[in-house]
């Protein structure tokens, strides 16, 4: 029987990254995977709500927009965008399925089941593989006091291939997934509510991006109710009722047309019993070391399933470590430089500590920033609503953290992160020729305001 | 006649290094052999002989600038004499420079360094087996002279790309940036926090980039941690050229060993009765590894083909005896050798080793010290270790290895069983120049010196 260098199970983007590295380095590469390539990611997370969120926002920006005219006979084809939706994946799971043909992987359908170090069974067959790495990712959580019928109360798997448009939605969860899928029905024209078990939305990012992002929502006329416990989920004919505690224990009633749950992700074990195979865990998600090991030998656990951030850029990360130490390398993943996106209305981007985290850290900080409003790029597309804040410390530059709200915010945080990466300290940020007019000058005005000398801001006094 | 003093060969570990004080002004008169100025690479600092008699006519490279070994960093001339033009075109530019295009070799280095980049002349590849210095005139283009006269460069370390080799001003611009260590801003500014010159710290960074780990696991090797499995070290200077010349020695100079074992009980006993008079006499404790080291020399006495190095004019018995020590560091294994072992007594000894030994560990040697040794005696009777072999210290001939101290049974005359010190001993040569059967006399008679002390330590 055939030994492969490198089994991996899950075709995600921990998954699949490790395959193509692993190739790539002239390893035999396995791949297992049971459903589609692209995994959560491709498949019904980052790239379809991106697809509509393209969709809507476009809808979005033309309605409001000042100056076209019979804007209000727009309609957006809910058929179409899920149809464009669905084009895009299979586009890409296509492409990716070429992609792993030329690198000869062998991709093999079914679910795997690890029977120990170096062997999987996938159906009836089993394979060996001097390296496993396990990549089977998370899914939505189902709280099991709600009851799901797939229609009126879905996980966010199932809002993704929406028939009609609800008039009213509520969303239980104001983390990254409900903020998003926020962001596309309020620009369908849906009344959202969002319903949040802690005291904000968005608990783990800087203040002053929270505080920002609620304002804006708000303004786009979502509601946002925090330290909100949702208590019952009833169904009521073609409407849910949510029955819910605000913060001063009060109970209150929410009537809606639909209830998306978005209340985070739990890791995929299916196939892998830890009991029997002596693997550790951390809580719910499989134990390794900061070298991606588990305590099997030559098993490596990557992505959702080990926790920390749910990113599909973080599976990959570690993805590439975990390859290259089966390769006989000792690569971590930094946390600090793993970049944080939401695709909310507008746009969040961060890195590393948030203010008060840096400040907490006991390190002599500072912080530079630079509002949207004085952007030239920003008012010409008519995109005001933002800012760029970067932290660093006052005695050697480094950059702390970088958050940043507005629109693209997601496509320039790349740019810290360069930066980041490289250490460059803020001055040399500072110091970067940026192109005029664009949305990057803002970083470079931030990095300068951080020594008190933005151009586009009235001087400090 | 112009004499052009150079910066020295700073020995095998070292390409660079920076005169860090002038002993004489130009316009003093200098005797041969008298100090003129202190050179200082790595962790050595020396001073350095006139090689000739006159005036110091001029200082070509000032203080605190790092040039590559055998750079002309002075002339001296006769008194009266002027200095040669073609010393003083080979060694520095006419100032102003000329607008001729042809011009000749080296830009002397400008006093003021950048602080940020403390290596303004472009050094030799580093671990070339000394600078290439072309001789006869360097052709640049006045523009690039002027760049790098401004820059600190070093014309003659230039390659040029132009026609017929002709340096232009794109090729001094490369070789400024190839000359300044690459680090990231946080590294080189945590390295001038703390005075660190960066060329010295090995870049774990893509494309050898210093990062900041770099600097600090530099800083305090104790602090990082301890390799972890699968990790790739990057090798520092110190260990490139150590392990240049232990594969040089290794596999250049054919090793044969010999062992035996020294019955050590009359050398302790010896040792002991004399170690409280010494102390008390002189104020320092003579260690078991002084009279390893005065028998070793006593030793090479007897025969002197071990105190030598084979050259290219033949087999070259080396007048002094100056018998090493291995030291280790985290840094690599240092060797200073005590001087002139076989004149001294074990006080001289002992108060020489422990200095050596001292500033070994705090990176205080002089090059002199480690270049002086004939012969090095490397010692492991700390750990329990029974014996071991040692790759020869290039250009040496003979190296011996100390294992542990260790009881032994044996039978007496009377058939007790008693038991006895002893200590495996380990004697490396070099093939091509010892025989067996001269290794083997060599080891049998110092372990018959080690085992009657009284008798070969008393003619001294």
């Amino acid at each position: 029987m055939k030994t492969y260098d490198l089994a991996v199970i899950g075709a995600g983007p921990g998954g699949y990254h490790a395959a193509i590295i692993a190739a790539q380095h002239g390893l035999s590469v396995l791949l297992a995977e049971r459903d589609a390539l692209g995994g959560t990611c491709l498949n019904r997370g980052c790239i379809p709500t991106k697809s509509f969120l393209a969709d809507t926002g476009l809808l979005e920006k033309a309605t409001h927009s000042p100056v076209l005219t019979g804007t209000d006979k727009l309609k957006l084809d809910l058929k179409a965008m899920v149809a464009r939706k669905n084009k895009v994946v299979t586009t890409m799971v296509t492409g990716l399925s070429k992609i792993m043909d030329s690198h000869g992987i062998t991709v093999v359908s079914g679910q795997a089941r690890l029977e120990g170090p170096g062997r999987i069974r996938i159906g009836p067959r089993l394979y060996k593989a001097e390296n496993i790495i396990l990549a089977l990712g998370s899914r939505p959580a189902v709280p099991g006091f709600i009851p799901f019928d797939g229609k009126l109360i879905q996980t966010t798997d199932q809002a993704l291939d929406p028939a009609s448009v609800p008039s009213r939605l509520g969303i239980i969860g104001g983390g990254v997934i409900g903020l998003e899928f926020a962001a596309v029905f309020m620009a369908l024209g849906t009344k959202v509510t969002i319903l949040e078990m802690l005291p904000d939305i968005l608990y783990s990012e800087d203040q002053e991006v929270r505080r920002t992002i609620r304002l804006l929502m708000a303004r786009s006329g979502v509601e946002i109710r925090t330290a909100t416990k949702v208590l019952e989920v009833n169904r009521a004919g073609e409407t849910v009722e949510l029955i819910h505690q605000n913060q001063a224990g009060k109970s209150m009633s929410l009537t809606v047309d639909r209830v998306l749950v978005a209340t985070g992700r739990v890791p995929v074990l299916d196939g892998i019993d830890p009991q029997r195979l002596g693997l550790e865990m951390n809580g719910p998600y499989v134990k390794v070391d900061s070298f991606l090991r588990t305590n099997l030998a030559g098993v490596y656990a990557i992505g959702d399933l080990v926790g920390g951030m749910m990113l599909a850029h973080k599976a990959s990360a570690e993805a590439e470590a975990a390859v290259e130490n089966i390769l006989g390398g000792a690569k971590t993943v930094d946390p600090d430089l793993i970049p944080r996106c939401i695709w909310c209305r507008p746009e969040v981007a961060a890195v590393g500590l948030t203010e008060d985290q840096a400040r907490e850290s006991g390190r002599r900080v500072r912080a530079g920033r630079f509002n949207l409003p004085n952007s030239g790029k920003a008012q010409a597309m008519g995109e005001i609503d933002g800012f760029v804040k970067i932290i660093a410390d006052r005695d050697n530059g480094e950059i702390l953290g970088v958050h940043m709200v507005g629109e693209h915010v997601t496509d320039m945080i790349g740019e810290v992160l360069m930066a980041k990466t490289m250490e460059a300290a803020v001055e040399d940020l500072a110091g970067v020729i940026m192109p005029h007019p664009t949305l990057s000058e803002n970083i470079k005005e931030a990095a300068l305001d951080w020594s008190g000398l933005a151009i586009h801001a009235l001087k400090q006094s | 006649m112009a004499v052009e003093v150079v910066l020295p060969m700073l020995g095998v570990t070292v390409e660079k290094g920076s005169i860090s004080e002038w002993l004489k002004k130009e316009g003093d008169k200098v005797e041969k052999g008298e100090s003129i100025f202190v050179v200082e690479a790595d962790k050595v600092s020396t001073e350095v002989e006139s090689p000739g008699s006159g005036v110091l006519a001029k200082i070509l490279v000032n203080e605190g600038i790092e040039v590559p070994v055998l750079t002309v960093v002075a002339i001296i001339t006769q008194a009266g004499e002027e200095i040669p033009e073609d010393i003083l075109a080979k060694a520095a530019p006419a100032s102003p420079v000329p607008e001729a295009v042809e011009v000749d070799a080296v830009a002397s280095a400008t006093p003021k360094a950048e602080p940020l980049s403390p290596i303004p002349a472009a050094p030799a590849p580093v671990f070339s087996s000394g600078p290439t210095v072309q001789s006869g005139p360097v052709r640049a283009v006045p523009a690039a002279r002027r760049s790098a006269k401004e820059k600190g460069l070093d014309l003659a370390f230039i390659n040029g790309t132009g026609p017929d080799g002709v340096i232009t001003c794109r090729d001094v611009e490369n070789a400024a940036t190839a000359s300044r260590p690459k680090a990231s801003t946080l590294a080189a500014r945590m390295a001038a926090q703390q005075g660190l010159d960066l060329s010295v710290v090995a870049g774990s960074g893509i494309r050898g980039r210093i990062m900041r780990s770099d600097v600090s696991a530099f800083l305090d090797p104790s602090q990082s941690e301890g390799p972890a499995l699968g990790q790739v070290i990057p090798l520092s200077n110190v260990r490139q050229v150590i392990s240049r010349r232990m594969s040089e020695s290794a596999f250049g100079a054919p090793h044969i060993y010999f062992f035996a074992e020294v019955d050590l009980d009359p050398l302790l006993a010896f040792r002991k009765q004399l170690v409280p008079q010494v102390e008390d006499a002189f104020g320092i404790r003579l260690s078991l590894n002084d009279f390893l080291i005065k028998a070793v020399a006593l030793n090479l006495l007897d025969f002197p083909l071990l105190n030598s190095r084979l050259a290219p004019e033949g087999v070259v018995i080396n007048p002094q005896v100056n018998v090493g020590l291995a030291v280790a560091q985290p840094e690599g294994l240092i060797v200073p050798a005590v001087a002139e072992t076989d004149r001294i007594g074990l006080v001289a000894i002992a108060e020489q080793r422990a200095d050596l030994v001292e500033r070994a560990r705090s990176g205080r040697l002089t090059l002199p010290e480690i270049e002086r040794g004939t012969f090095t005696v490397s010692s492991l009777a700390q750990y329990d270790i029974t014996l071991f072999t040692a790759i020869l210290n290039p250009p040496q001939s003979g190296i011996l290895s100390v294992g542990q101290t260790q009881d032994k049974l044996y039978l007496d005359d009377q058939g007790q069983v008693r038991s006895k010190k002893i200590s495996v001993m380990g004697l490396g040569v070099d093939h091509r120049i010892i025989d067996g059967a001269v290794a083997a006399d060599f080891l049998q008679n110092l372990k018959r010196k080690l085992e009657a002390p009284a008798f070969s330590f008393s003619h001294l």
